[in-house]
């Protein structure tokens, strides 16, 4: 057991850590919530940075943000959706069936295909951005949503978290289901992915994050508004001088508070699974 | 399973959903409209008052409607590149200034000539044609609606204080040592924690060279030769390096406001006093300070006194399918109406001569008359047109940020000259340029 | 045979898609790094083949050897520093720690932020009149000026670690978390019987309890430390003085902004090399450590 001197040292580090790690976050909500853009500067030079009183929030930087044309955030968060969404869904399916095949099927070539997955994920994906691009150009995909989708929803790590949690599933479950005359298909659905849920969530989760937060990729094919994602569209916003602290915090809060309602609302699940792809990992 | 899908899918659908409530403002056209770009900051005039001349254009001609669409400035030459390379460019579209050049040479940009109207050229001010004339045919590839002007803002109040003399116009501009002793004079000043503001926050980009290249051209050097198009020797001459040394110690005195003080250390805080800067934070600057605001000449920093101009122009893509269309709007924006419209809310140079009058700011004694001022006695040093011209502006401005940062001026412009250099040799010297 | 069909069927639209969009352009890069190859390719002048011109170019002007020893800088400042926060905190959050669940929540948030709203967050942190001159100079009783952090030749780097930790570290705490959970509770018990103080026990058991952890951790780490580039192309651009100028940022500049592809595809080359390296060496690592134990 811990004596009281020791629990009273984990309080007091416990508690500074958390506030290393909020008090940035404070300060983005703080400062978006302030109207007024000189205080804001006057602020950033004290603790009020952190900090706005109840009664002075102001929306006015959430009606600014809102209502600019150049850069309509809605718009952005929407394709950004979109990409995200599409990429989890998809690639959920594509990525754990291969692993299926690959864990629990004997087929000619399989070690051969292990290794190459597991080969391709240390291909960081920035060591072929630039061909990538010259093939999106070719194709005509550039400035398309498709061009941020397609390309990523086949994932080698996805299918290796997969593929290592299929390997540990005992075989006589699926052994029994094929003797009673199942397809591999089913097994698959009804047997495997069942049993599955948790690498599911990690894996959704990990490429949400990916995705959502991507950067240097569109920065490269998404020209017009149409495609922009959130992220690129605030690098852009920041990056467009004069910066009004105000507008840009607005803007940073506006496209965190999707992920952070999903991840307040699934935390428990979220974490745990993480630990899990953790362990195997 | 279940469970997780229906999960799953709630969060989607709120996600789309909360993305649906965006209010889309698309309209439908009989024909199909005319595609314009434009660049768009974040808080300047410029961007309503286009959007109110494109809506006027909709009304008046029904049958050739446009539509405008702004596209962050940040990085809006990677969004052109882009855009041709897929074939995508807008019928309309404009580009910072020398810029044009590269994309005529890469053949995005069709000439102007014959699809803007004779009477609109005549009326273009001499600067702008300048800008826009592509050298190998001699064609005019950009128009812009105005010309910029760079010249130093400052605070008579302040001036007055520290006992600096204040030009009367161009022809009694300071000199570097004049300036110099400015600087000195004004950092003492109580208060004033920078004596000059040269907006480093803007970040390494075109800012570096379209203000400090003059500076250089002043002492006799340039950013390339301009009949040998050769870098070495021009942007790393004797004079280049003479030049960016007194730039180089303005920053080790402490003169100058860091890049992190952020864009208002001369208007908000007023901790600065001197604001090197174009005309366009005549808005912000006049809000701020008033009468006390006053523009001081383009010092004559080396023996050849210049300035800065050029800017955003409009072309017309070779891919339009309605190029005359386009022509026909660009004729529009080019009226003296628009134009003066513009310029009294944007602040710029008016573009065409015909506008000069209405445009209050520029008129005789108007307060930004002497941008006017300085172009008429021929200030105004174009920077090059030349398709290298991307890599001409990305080299000068890193050698800036190096010179900024305290490296050797020599070492920082030996590397953007070989840079140069070697981008025009392996592009086998942009043909037909070399062959000129 | 009809397994092999069904396995191949399964496989079929993940390996396809990984081969056309990983494998394929990584030839193209091998390819192309020996041309001039051009983003937009002029009639006036076709690409041709270059031999090893690119990668010439890349280390004649030093441009390459900047961008590896500024990356492997960040590298060694942020592995050791991430990890250790990571480890601190999961052995925090597996401690006896009231509320370890809401400090676990907590702790974990930097990381479902993007960076670039992290990056736009802290360098409102590093503005002169910024929180932390304000803090340096309260500190120092007014005597240490405001500094210019992210233009700092020297603080702008350890400036980019302190940002990527804060944002980091959760993932590192996770892993460690997995790990520690993994430590027979036995083994604990036992060292305390023979009456070993908590610093004994964390070394003779945490920290080999954690060997294989410590080598995923740092061997993910080091590679996700290589990529760096968001932060940077935010907030320096590669400046001071090129002191954080990042391979992947070199990559992005010749390849996309100057529309060099030829050139870019080299150092994407080189950099893909680089990372296959350590991955190499962190597996021989894994091996040998599995050896001796």
């Amino acid at each position: 057991m811990n004596t009281p001197r020791e629990s009273l040292l984990l309080k007091i580090i416990a508690i500074t850590v958390a506030v290393f790690v909020l008090a940035p976050l404070f300060l983005m909500f703080a400062t978006a919530f302030k109207g007024d853009e000189q205080q804001i500067l006057r602020d950033f030079g004290n603790a009020n940075a952190f900090w706005v009183s109840p009664w002075n929030m102001s929306l006015e930087n959430f009606r600014d943000v809102l209502s600019n044309e150049t850069f309509p955030i809605l718009k952005y968060m929407r394709n950004s959706a979109i990409i995200v969404v599409c990429i989890v869904v998809i690639g959920i399916f594509v990525n754990s069936l291969a692993a299926f095949a690959l864990a629990r099927m004997k087929f000619t070539g399989r070690n051969w295909l292990v290794l190459f997955i597991i080969t391709l994920i240390i291909v960081p994906s920035e060591s072929v951005a630039i061909p990538l691009l010259l093939m999106m150009t070719k194709v005509g995909w550039v400035d398309t949503l498709r061009a941020q989708i397609v390309p990523f929803i086949a994932h080698p790590f996805s299918i290796f978290l997969f593929y290592q949690f299929f390997s540990v599933i005992p075989k006589d479950l699926d052994e029994a289901a094929y003797v009673d005359g199942a397809s591999r298909w089913r097994i698959y659905w009804s047997v495997i992915m069942p049993l599955s849920l948790p690498t599911v969530a990690t894996v959704a989760i990990l490429q949400s994050l990916e995705y959502w937060n991507a950067y240097l990729w569109p920065t490269m094919v998404a020209r017009s508004s149409e495609v922009r994602p959130v992220s690129l569209a605030l690098a852009q916003f920041f990056g467009t001088p004069p910066p009004v602290w105000g507008d840009v915090m607005a803007f940073s809060v506006l496209m965190s508070l999707p992920i952070l309602v999903i991840y307040l609302a699934f935390q428990r699940f979220f974490i745990q699974s993480a630990i899990g792809s953790g362990i195997k990992g | 399973m279940m469970k997780m899908t229906r999960r799953a899918a709630l969060v989607g659908a709120s996600v789309l959903a909360t993305a649906s409530m965006t209010t889309l403002t698309t309209t439908a056209f009989a024909a199909d409209p005319i595609k314009v770009w434009t660049h768009g900051g974040k808080a300047d005039g410029e961007r309503g008052q286009l959007k109110t001349m494109i809506e006027a254009w909709n009304a008046a001609n029904p049958a050739m409607p446009a539509v405008l669409e702004e596209q962050p400035e940040g990085a809006y030459n990677d969004q052109v590149q882009a855009a041709a390379a897929s074939g995508s460019l807008p019928d309309l579209l404009d580009f910072d200034g020398p810029n044009y050049a590269n994309y005529a040479w890469s053949g995005f940009i069709q000439p102007l000539d014959g699809l803007v109207s004779k009477e609109a050229l005549a009326d273009m001010i001499p600067s702008l044609i300048a800008q826009g004339t592509y050298a190998p045919d001699g064609k005019i590839y950009g128009l812009g609606m105005g010309d910029s002007g760079l010249a130093l803002w400052s605070r008579k109040s302040l001036l007055e204080k520290a006992g600096v003399r204040i030009p009367k116009g161009v022809d009694d501009a300071w000199t570097m040592a004049e300036f110099e002793d400015a600087l000195a004079k004004l950092q003492k000043v109580e208060g004033i924690t920078h004596a000059l503001d040269v907006k480093l926050n803007y970040g390494q980009g075109e800012w570096y060279t379209y203000g400090f290249s003059p500076i250089v051209q002043s002492f006799g050097g340039d950013l390339i030769d301009r009949t040998t198009w050769k870098a070495e020797g021009a942007i790393n001459g004797k004079a280049a390096v003479e030049a960016m040394t007194h730039f180089q110690s303005w920053i080790t005195a402490g003169y100058v406001v860091p890049k992190a003080d952020g864009d208002d250390s001369f208007y908000g805080k007023k901790t600065s006093a001197i604001s090197f800067v174009g005309h366009w934070m005549w808005g912000a600057h006049s809000k701020a300070l008033g009468d006390d605001l006053i523009l001081v000449p383009m010092p004559n920093w080396g023996g050849k006194h210049v300035t800065g101009n050029g800017g955003w122009c409009w072309g017309i893509s070779k891919t339009s399918t309605q190029a005359e269309n386009a022509g026909k709007l660009l004729n529009f924006l080019l009226s003296t109406k628009n134009v003066a419209t513009l310029m009294n809310s944007a602040g710029g140079v008016p573009g065409v001569k015909s506008a000069a009058a209405e445009v209050a700011l520029y008129k005789e004694g108007g307060p930004l008359n002497l941008y006017l001022a300085q172009l008429n006695a021929g200030m105004g040093y174009p920077r090059p047109a030349h398709p290298a011209y991307p890599t001409i502006t990305a080299s000068f401005a890193k050698a800036v940020a190096d010179i900024v940062d305290g490296k050797p001026v020599q070492d920082s412009l030996n590397v953007a000259a070989k840079a140069i250099d070697q981008n025009i040799s392996d592009n086998k010297g942009y043909p037909p340029f070399g062959k000129m | 045979m009809n397994n092999n069909r069904t396995a191949w069927t399964m496989l079929l639209p993940a390996i396809g898609m990984v081969t056309l969009f990983i494998v394929v352009p990584f030839l193209m890069s091998v390819y192309f790094s020996f041309t001039d190859q051009r983003l937009l390719v002029n009639p006036n002048v076709p690409t041709e083949f270059i031999g090893g011109r690119n990668y010439l170019r890349l280390f004649e002007d030093g441009a390459f050897q900047n961008a590896f020893f500024r990356t492997a800088t960040f590298a060694i400042l942020v592995v050791p520093l991430q990890s250790a926060m990571g480890l601190a905190a999961a052995m925090l959050i597996n401690s006896k720690l009231p509320m370890r669940n809401a400090f676990r929540t907590i702790y974990f948030l930097p990381t479902v932020i993007s960076m670039v709203v992290v990056a736009v967050i802290w360098s409102s942190l590093y503005q002169t009149e910024g929180f932390f001159n304000s803090a340096v100079g309260a500190l120092s009783f007014g005597t240490v000026p405001p500094i210019d952090w992210l233009n700092n030749e020297y603080l702008a780097m350890p400036s980019l670690v302190l940002l990527s930790c804060w944002q980091g570290f959760p993932f590192q705490m996770i892993i460690y978390l997995a790990g520690l959970q993994g430590i027979n509770k036995e083994t604990y018990e036992a060292a305390q019987c023979e009456g070993a103080t908590r610093w004994q026990e964390f070394v003779h058991v945490t920290m080999p309890g954690l060997r294989n952890t410590h080598i995923l951790v740092g061997m993910t780490t080091t590679i996700f430390a290589m990529k760096l580039f968001t932060q940077v192309q935010l907030l320096t651009q590669g400046g001071p003085r090129d002191v954080t100028d990042t391979m992947v940022r070199l990559i992005y500049m010749t390849g996309f902004k100057r529309g060099e592809v030829g050139k870019g595809a080299a150092a994407s080359v080189i950099f893909f090399i680089l990372v296959l390296v350590i991955s190499y060496i962190q597996r021989k690592l894994v091996k040998e450590d599995r050896a001796i134990s």
